[in-house]
C-alpha cells in the first residue's frame, strides 16, 4: 500500500481529517508525523535561513521525521480558501520551499489551493493530486466528496460540540474519548493559530498548565463562522489574512463576552500576526477583560511563560476577589 | 509575637521580610545572590533569626522571585508566588493610590498598571537585558567604578550625551566613541541612564498608560540617577519607597499573611533549622523521549525533595521516587 505522510505542523490542526479521508479513500495509508520534539526543533532549524519562523522551522522537523517512513509527504500550497482573502507567503512557497531544504525528502504531493482562480482551476488541481494514485476521475471525485463531509463533520464537532482540533481528531479516529469539560469559574479564551495553541511542544503545555490551575478553556474553533464574523465586521470590517478569524474574530468576540480574560499567542516574527495582534490589544483597552499576548519562540524560556501566566491569572483572581468582597 | 515571612530570591540578590500581625515591617534582609540562592536562603534565615524576638511564631511563609520554587522547597513555603503580584501588593500596601509600578531589577524589568488598587495590565521584558540592572553593572565595570560610585558621579553631569541604548552592545561602543570624541565621563554616564530608561519605556513600558502616582521599586532604585532620568522623562515626580530593594519580600509576606485570613491551615514551614542542613543539587539528562529535558533535582540525606526542569511531569508528579 502506498504510504501518504502527513507532517503534524501548520495546516494539520485546522485539515487533517479532511486529508486522512481523501487519501484513505484513493487506497493508500496516512501517517502522521508525531507530536512535536525538542530534536525536530533543532533539526527543522538547521535546514532553514535564520530569520524563517518558528511554525516553518518546526514544519521541516516533521518533514525530516517523516523521510524514509512513507512514500509520499503531502504539502499543500494554500493560497486563498476566500476570495480576496490572502495567505502568508510562508504557506504559498510550503512545497517548493521544503524541496529546496530537504532534498532527501520522499516525492511531494503538492496542490494549489486558489479560489480565486475559480472552481474549475481548483477540480482541476485536486484531479492531478488525485492522478498519483488512480486515473479514474470517478474515483477522484468520490474521495473528494468524502473528504469535503469529513472536513463539515470535523467542523461541527469544534463548533456545536466545543472540542479542541486535537480533542475532536481524537474522537473522529477512535482514539480516546475526549473528557468533559469542567465546571469552573475562571474562563480563560486562547486565540492564536492552531499550530501554536495545540503543539505543547512550542507553547510550554500553555492548555496542560492552564487546566491544572482550575480554568476552563475557551479557543476560537469553538465559535460559529457568524459570532467570527460580526467580530471582525466590528473591529476591521473586512478580514485580509486568511487564518484572520483565530485571532481578530475570535479576540474581538471573548473581549467582549464569554471569557474573564484572553490570552494571544504569536510567534516571534510573524508579520501578519504582529498586525492582527495589535488590532486585539487596541480592542482591549476599550474595554475591561484582561488581554495578555505571548510570544513565542525557540529561545522562549519556560520561567517567562510561567511568570506571566501566574501574574495573569493573578491579576483575574484577586479582581474577582474585590468584586466580591465589594458586593458583600 | 505572631508574624510573617517573605522571602524574595532574585538573580542578583536575596531578600527577606518578617511582618508583624498588623502587617508592620519588623525587619528585613538584603544579601547578593552570588549565583548560591540555597546557601543565600539558608544564610539569609539565620540572620533574621538573630534579629526577631524569641516568642517569634511563623504563621506563614511565602516566597517570590525567579528563584521561588527552590526556595519553597528548601523552606517549606505555604506559598510561591511570582513576582509580579508580590511586587504589586506590597506597593499597593504602602501607595494605595499608585496608578503604574515600575520595577527595575537585576535581570528582570517590570511595568506593572494598577487603577482603582486593582492591577489591570502588566508588561516583563523579553530575552533583551538592555532596561535591566545588569546593563549598568556591565557598563560601570567597564569604566571601572562601582555602582554606587556611577550613580553618584552620574548626578554631576550638565549636559549629558546621548548613546543609543537598544542594545547593550550597541551602547557600549557608542559610549567607546563618545569617551574617544573627549567627552566627560559624568555626562557619559547620565547618558547612560537615560539610554536605560528610554529602553525600559520603549520596551517594557510599550502601549501602557503610563499616568502618576507612578512608585519605582527594585534594586535599581537605589540609583539616584535612574530616578533622575525616569522623573524627566516621564515628566512628574517618582515615589521611591523606603524599602525599595525588598518590596517583593514585603510583597510575598503581605500575601502569606492574606493566605492565613482565607483559610487558617497549619504552616509548613519548616523552621530556622535548614539553615544548618545541606542540601543537595543535581541534574541528568532524562530519555524517555527524544525532548532531552535538563531534569534538576535538590535533595536531603539521599532523599529527593523536588525535581524540575521537565517539559511534562513524569519527575514532578512523584520526587520520592527514585526511578522512572
Amino acid at each position: 500500500m502506498i504510504k501518504v505522510g502527513i507532517p503534524r505542523a501548520l495546516l494539520y490542526y485546522q485539515y487533517y481529517p479532511m486529508w486522512k479521508t481523501f487519501f484513505e479513500e484513493m487506497g493508500a495509508e496516512v501517517v502522521v508525523s508525531p507530536p512535536t520534539t525538542q530534536t525536530m526543533v533543532s533539526e527543522g532549524s538547521s535546514r532553514v535561513v535564520a530569520d524563517t519562523c518558528l511554525p516553518v522551522k518546526v514544519f521541516c522537523g516533521h518533514v525530516l521525521s517523516l523521510v524514509e517512513k512513507c512514500d509520499y509527504i503531502f504539502i499543500p500550497a494554500v493560497r486563498s480558501v476566500k476570495r480576496r482573502v490572502y495567505n502568508c507567503s510562508k504557506f504559498l512557497g510550503l512545497p517548493d520551499m521544503t524541496k529546496a531544504v530537504i532534498p532527501e525528502s520522499p516525492p511531494i504531493l503538492d496542490i494549489d489551493i486558489d479560489v480565486n482562480q475559480g472552481k474549475r482551476k481548483l477540480y482541476h488541481n485536486i484531479y492531478k493530486l488525485g492522478r498519483h494514485f488512480t486515473w479514474n476521475p470517478f474515483k477522484v471525485r468520490q474521495a473528494a466528496i468524502a473528504a469535503w463531509q469529513s472536513f463539515l463533520i470535523y467542523q461541527r464537532l469544534m463548533s456545536c460540540h466545543r472540542l479542541t482540533p486535537p480533542q475532536a481528531i481524537a474522537k473522529m479516529t477512535g482514539e480516546i474519548e475526549p473528557k468533559a469539560p469542567s465546571l469552573t469559574q475562571t474562563t480563560i479564551a486562547l486565540i492564536g493559530h492552531p499550530y501554536l495553541l495545540y503543539d505543547e511542544h512550542i507553547n510550554h503545555r500553555l492548555i496542560h498548565r492552564l487546566e491544572q490551575a482550575d480554568n476552563k478553556i475557551l479557543t476560537p474553533e469553538t465559535l460559529t463562522k457568524e459570532e467570527l464574523q460580526s467580530a471582525i465586521a466590528r473591529l476591521v470590517g473586512r478580514a485580509y489574512w486568511t487564518y484572520e478569524d483565530e485571532i481578530v474574530g475570535a479576540g474581538g468576540h471573548y473581549l467582549q463576552s464569554g471569557a474573564d480574560g484572553v490570552i494571544g499567542l504569536m510567534t516571534f516574527g510573524c508579520g501578519p500576526d504582529s498586525l492582527m495582534m495589535d488590532i486585539v490589544r487596541r480592542a482591549s483597552k476599550l474595554g475591561t477583560t484582561p488581554f495578555m499576548s505571548l510570544t513565542l519562540e525557540e529561545h522562549t524560556s519556560e520561567a517567562g511563560v510561567t511568570t506571566r501566566l501566574e501574574a495573569f491569572l493573578d491579576m483575574i483572581h484577586r479582581r474577582k476577589r474585590r468584586q466580591v468582597k465589594v458586593c458583600a | 509575637m505572631e508574624a510573617y515571612l517573605g522571602i524574595d530570591v532574585g538573580s542578583v540578590t536575596t531578600k527577606l521580610a518578617v511582618l508583624d500581625k498588623n502587617d508592620k515591617l519588623v525587619t528585613h534582609i538584603y544579601l547578593l545572590t552570588q549565583g548560591k540562592p540555597i546557601e543565600m536562603v539558608q544564610q539569609g534565615l539565620k540572620q533574621i533569626k538573630q534579629q526577631l524576638p524569641k516568642d517569634v511564631n511563623l504563621r506563614s511563609v511565602a516566597t517570590t522571585g525567579s528563584a521561588r520554587y527552590l526556595a519553597g522547597v528548601i523552606v517549606g513555603a505555604d506559598l510561591v508566588k511570582n513576582e509580579i503580584t508580590s511586587h504589586a501588593v506590597a506597593a499597593l500596601q504602602y501607595n494605595p493610590e499608585a496608578q503604574t509600578i515600575i520595577e527595575i531589577g537585576g535581570q528582570d524589568s517590570k511595568i506593572i498598571i494598577v487603577r482603582d488598587g486593582i492591577v489591570t495590565d502588566f508588561g516583563m521584558n523579553t530575552v533583551c537585558a538592555a532596561g535591566t540592572g545588569s546593563f549598568l553593572d556591565h557598563q560601570a565595570l567597564r569604566l571601572n567604578m562601582t555602582i554606587e560610585e556611577f550613580a553618584k558621579r552620574a548626578l554631576d553631569s550638565d549636559t549629558p550625551v546621548r548613546i543609543a541604548g537598544r542594545c547593550t552592545v550597541f551602547a557600549e561602543s557608542d559610549m567607546i566613541h563618545k569617551q574617544q570624541m573627549g567627552h566627560r565621563t559624568e555626562d557619559i554616564l547620565y547618558g547612560l541612564c537615560q539610554a536605560l530608561v528610554r529602553n525600559y519605556l520603549n520596551n517594557v513600558g510599550l502601549g501602557k498608560e503610563i499616568k502618576p502616582p507612578i512608585v519605582f521599586q527594585g534594586g535599581v532604585a537605589f540609583n539616584q540617577a535612574i530616578v533622575k532620568a525616569l522623573q524627566e522623562e516621564l515628566n512628574t515626580e517618582i515615589i521611591v519607597p523606603l524599602h525599595h530593594e525588598v518590596m517583593g519580600a514585603i510583597g510575598a509576606a503581605l500575601l502569606a499573611h492574606e493566605r492565613i485570613a482565607d483559610n487558617n491551615n497549619g504552616s509548613k514551614f519548616k523552621g530556622f533549622g535548614v539553615s544548618e542542613v545541606k542540601y543537595h543539587t543535581s541534574s541528568f539528562i532524562c530519555k524517555a523521549c527524544p525532548n532531552q529535558c535538563e531534569i534538576a533535582q535538590i535533595s536531603l540525606n539521599g532523599q529527593v525533595l523536588a525535581r524540575w526542569g521537565g517539559r511534562c511531569d513524569i519527575w514532578e508528579r512523584d520526587p520520592s521516587s527514585q526511578k522512572l
